[in-house]
């Protein structure tokens, strides 16, 4: 295999592959292969976006969406094939780069080459003018240089040669160069960082810690999986909404707390406001209910505290207008207990849906009231949000307002408070007989908070991001819109005197010289003094 | 009479004197008389002159700047083309015979915002309140016009080359042989040719005078617009991303949107390499900006109409 020619098939292989990822050909067919496999990242539902239609995709074609699976088509952006594509772009790139930015340094380091015969360039013109050709040189080349092009002048001082549009080249190597700045930002960024949500009711504080995202949080490949203990206490949360039902903004007032506990300072989590504190950037992502709800036994206080409802309207509805639904769970009774409660913030827009027929949003808190199912059995559903009801049975069912102290296994209300405002029909429930034993179960429900729920994330690269993509603009407007020119001047002494020759072409956008070039020879022939009577025609413009 | 019904008899008057414009358009591309270019300007004119009062009488109805969803985008976008033609190509370029061509593609444009995507003039959803929508909407509605009429004059070039490639096969087949025969060659990239951006109407070489402009000069004029809408794209999906960023909290997530606005940049990135290399100049180059005409449209339409998304502002 030391054969000098199997050596030699070697270096061509590798000469050939890389040739081969050097070529505009290659840099294309990658491309659009890109372009081909985004277009079937969006045609297929995917995993990060919408899990929930890949099940429904996976059962309904179960061959198509096994094969899929296995593929990496319902996670196209992070297949290791979409992957593969990326960098060999990356590595054609750079292939490219590396040469034409070598290229790029000698021209600029070198300079403008003088030309012979400048009549035979595509724009040329002549005219006598003052002087010795040395002083009309200088003066040419003056004009040059405020016109903003690189000039040198000819050893004989005769000559200028000139040249524009470096810019071009530098343009289009910023360009290319700043977007393996944006791929390794953008690696970096999201896969050390992470992102979540947290749901944070009035009066509470949260802190960044992985166990206290709501089983959401994504991290980032390279991630060190520190959180930064970070806190923040919900002040208050507010809405507003035009009379419309439109919601006009949501703010979530919030103090933000070092790691050790201490304030640091208070601020306005907002729609389009993000906050940004110790790292973290703080978005306002939803919002909700949380009753405040008592729950005792004859002896003890079994739970108390707010608790989180879930609005869920299915996929049509709106989601203001539906009830929300929550549930207190009593694990250490036995049997085991547990409340399910749908919550009304709004009656009188409840009861306007109830008579129109139509469901309104309920933004308002206007006389708020609860219904509320006792079950009782054994409890399966381990998750907070759910509940299992097979090995259950109800015990009771009523409603309480705020304000309210019920007795939940027997259904009856305990005390009403001075005014809870329900409607008459609502509040049309028993009252538990006055005397006998103490109610077994009470719920109190004594007041009516709101919680927010903000996006985490942890990002430290978004600058560098923001950064490399003003490069990509900047150099792609550059290598754009600047065009490369060559112009040379040579001034001879003839006999008749001295004449200017001044000759040039352009490299792009001709046709926009070819209006340049005239207006050019125009100035250098009154720096000249060339506008003496030429003693040969002198002429100017596009051959 | 209200702002709401003065902006949609606006808008119904701009779409009438577009359909006349490309009626007397292609009148004048048919027949060469004058009168019916003069006719067709002017009439476009008060087209784009409605257009705008009905964008502004929006503007008005709805209390704030009337592009928050698709039949906003779509009337700015129609506006826009037809802007566009009139100051690049008419004005600038001195090409008088395409003008039907872009009415055309104006005239599609309302006709699905009327049709698909018609709301009233309502308020927007807090996550659209914000300045980086005026700045994000803004350029991606002129990077669209300006690379949808490019496109325009890719498909009017295709076209064009067909036939001059036909008149010169007959040329060469013809006994005997012409003069110029073995002089033309069909292949040469069609760069700047000198003289392409004559006027071709009654002050064109009698050659010249039949049909579209010269493959060259409808070449470069595709090549003009999309050089011009690419930076622009660039600009808005950049701009997209930062208001994504403040929005939702991140820059980029692979929304249908997105990713489709992704496609479309890729593919006119492409085209303007090809356009820069040799072996590709020409039709293939120009095969390329078809698909990305066709990418354009799939970002524009049709992820609103049948790809679920965060851009669903459309329904």
């Amino acid at each position: 295999m030391s054969s000098p020619a199997s050596r030699l098939t070697l270096r061509q292989s590798v000469a050939l592959v890389w040739r081969t990822l050097r070529s505009m050909r290659t840099a294309l067919v990658l491309l659009g292969l890109l372009a081909l496999a985004s277009a079937v990242g969006s045609l297929l539902p995917q995993i990060p976006n919408s899990p929930e239609r890949v099940s429904a995709y996976l059962v309904d074609h179960p061959f198509w969406g096994e094969l899929f699976l296995r593929g990496g088509f319902f996670d196209v952006f992070g297949s290791w094939w979409f992957a593969l594509v990326t960098a060999l772009l990356f590595i054609s790139l750079v292939a490219c780069l590396i040469p034409r930015s070598r290229a790029m340094l000698r021209t600029i380091r070198q300079r403008p080459v003088q030309a012979k015969e400048l009549e035979a360039l595509p724009h040329f013109a002549s005219f006598a003018v003052d002087g010795e050709p040395e002083v009309a040189t200088a003066r040419a080349r003056s004009v040059l240089r405020r016109r903003m092009y690189r000039v040198a002048v000819a050893p004989d001082g005769r000559g200028v040669a000139a040249e524009k549009g470096a810019l071009r080249e530098t343009g289009s190597l910023t360009f290319h160069w700043a977007f393996l700045l944006l791929l390794i930002a953008v690696i970096v960024g999201k896969g050390t960082g992470y992102t979540g949500h947290a749901t944070i009711v009035e009066g509470q504080t949260w802190t960044d810690a992985a166990f206290n995202y709501d089983g959401d949080l994504r991290t980032g490949r390279f991630s060190s999986g520190q959180h930064t203990g970070a806190g923040i206490h919900l002040i208050s949360f507010q809405d507003a909404f035009r009379t419309s039902g439109i919601p006009m903004d949501f703010t979530s007032e919030v103090e933000l707390l070092d790691p050790d506990g201490t304030p640091v300072r208070r601020d306005d989590v907002r729609i389009n406001h993000p906050v940004l504190f110790d790292g973290l950037r703080i978005f306002q992502y939803g919002f909700g209910w949380a009753p405040v709800v008592t729950v005792r036994d004859r002896t003890t206080t079994l739970s108390d505290g707010p608790v989180v409802m879930v609005q869920d309207a299915g996929p049509d509805g709106n989601q203001l207008a539906a009830p929300g639904e929550g549930f207190v769970k009593l694990p250490t009774l036995r049997p085991q207990y547990a409340i399910q409660l749908e919550l009304i913030p709004d009656s009188t827009a409840f009861i306007q849906s109830l008579m129109t027929g139509v469901p309104q949003p309920m933004t308002q808190v206007r006389a708020p009231f609860m219904r509320y199912t006792v079950w009782k059995g054994v409890l399966t559903d381990p998750s907070l949000s759910g509940l299992d009801t097979r090995f259950m049975r109800k015990v009771s069912t009523g409603i309480v307002g705020r304000g309210w102290t019920v007795d939940v296994a027997r259904g009856c209300v305990i005390s009403s408070g001075s005014g809870s405002g329900l409607p008459t029909g609502l509040a049309r429930t028993t009252r538990c007989p006055a005397g006998g034993p103490a109610p077994a179960l009470t719920l109190s429900f004594p007041e009516l908070r709101r919680y927010s729920r903000l996006q985490i994330s942890k990002d430290t690269t978004v600058p560098y991001v923001l950064g490399a993509a003003i490069l990509i603009l900047l150099g792609l407007v550059a290598a754009m819109y600047s065009s490369r020119r060559k112009v040379w001047v040579r001034a001879e002494a003839r006999e008749e005197g001295t004449v200017l020759q001044v000759g040039g072409f352009a490299l792009q956008r001709k046709d926009r010289f070819e209006e340049e070039f005239p207006k050019l020879v125009a100035e250098l022939r009154a720096a000249t003094g060339g506008d003496r009577p030429a003693r040969e025609p002198a002429e100017a413009g596009a051959r | 009479m209200t702002a709401a019904r003065l902006s949609s008899d606006l808008f119904n008057a701009a779409l009438f004197a577009y359909i006349a414009a490309m009626v007397l358009s292609f009148a004048y591309l048919a027949f060469r008389k004058r009168p019916f270019h003069t006719a067709a300007l002017i009439v476009g004119w008060i087209g784009v002159a409605a257009n705008v009062g009905s964008i502004v009488a929006r503007g008005v109805a709805a209390h704030r700047t009337p592009w928050g969803n698709m039949y906003e985008y779509s009337v700015l976008l129609a506006c826009l083309v037809v802007l566009a033609y009139l100051v690049i190509v008419e004005w600038r370029y001195k090409v008088q015979t395409v003008g039907g061509f872009v009415f055309a593609f104006a005239i599609f444009t309302m006709a699905m915002a009327t049709s698909f995507f018609y709301v009233g003039p309502t308020d927007l959803l807090p996550a659209l309140n914000s300045y980086w929508r005026q700045i994000h909407v803004t350029s991606m509605i002129v990077a669209t016009s300006l690379l949808a009429t490019g496109c325009v004059f890719t498909i009017l070039y295709l076209v064009k080359v067909r036939s001059e490639r036909r008149e010169l096969s007959a040329m060469r087949s013809q006994d005997p042989p012409p003069i110029l025969g073995g002089a033309v060659d069909a292949d040469a990239p069609p760069d700047y040719v000198p003289g392409a951006d004559d006027p071709v109407g009654e002050a064109a070489a009698p050659g010249q005078r039949r049909g579209l402009p010269p493959s060259a000069t409808l070449d470069r004029l595709a090549y003009r617009f999309i050089q011009f809408g690419f930076p622009i794209w660039t600009f808005g999906v950049m701009c997209g991303a930062i208001w994504a960023q403040q929005t939702w909290g991140r820059y980029w997530g692979w929304d249908p949107k997105e990713t489709w606005s992704f496609i479309t940049w890729v593919i006119f990135a492409c085209y303007l390499h090809a356009r820069a290399t040799a072996g590709w100049r020409g039709a293939k180059a120009a095969g390329i900006a078809l698909v990305g005409f066709v990418s354009l449209f799939v970002t524009y339409y049709a992820v609103n109409l049948w790809i679920a998304g965060l851009h669903t502002y459309a329904k």
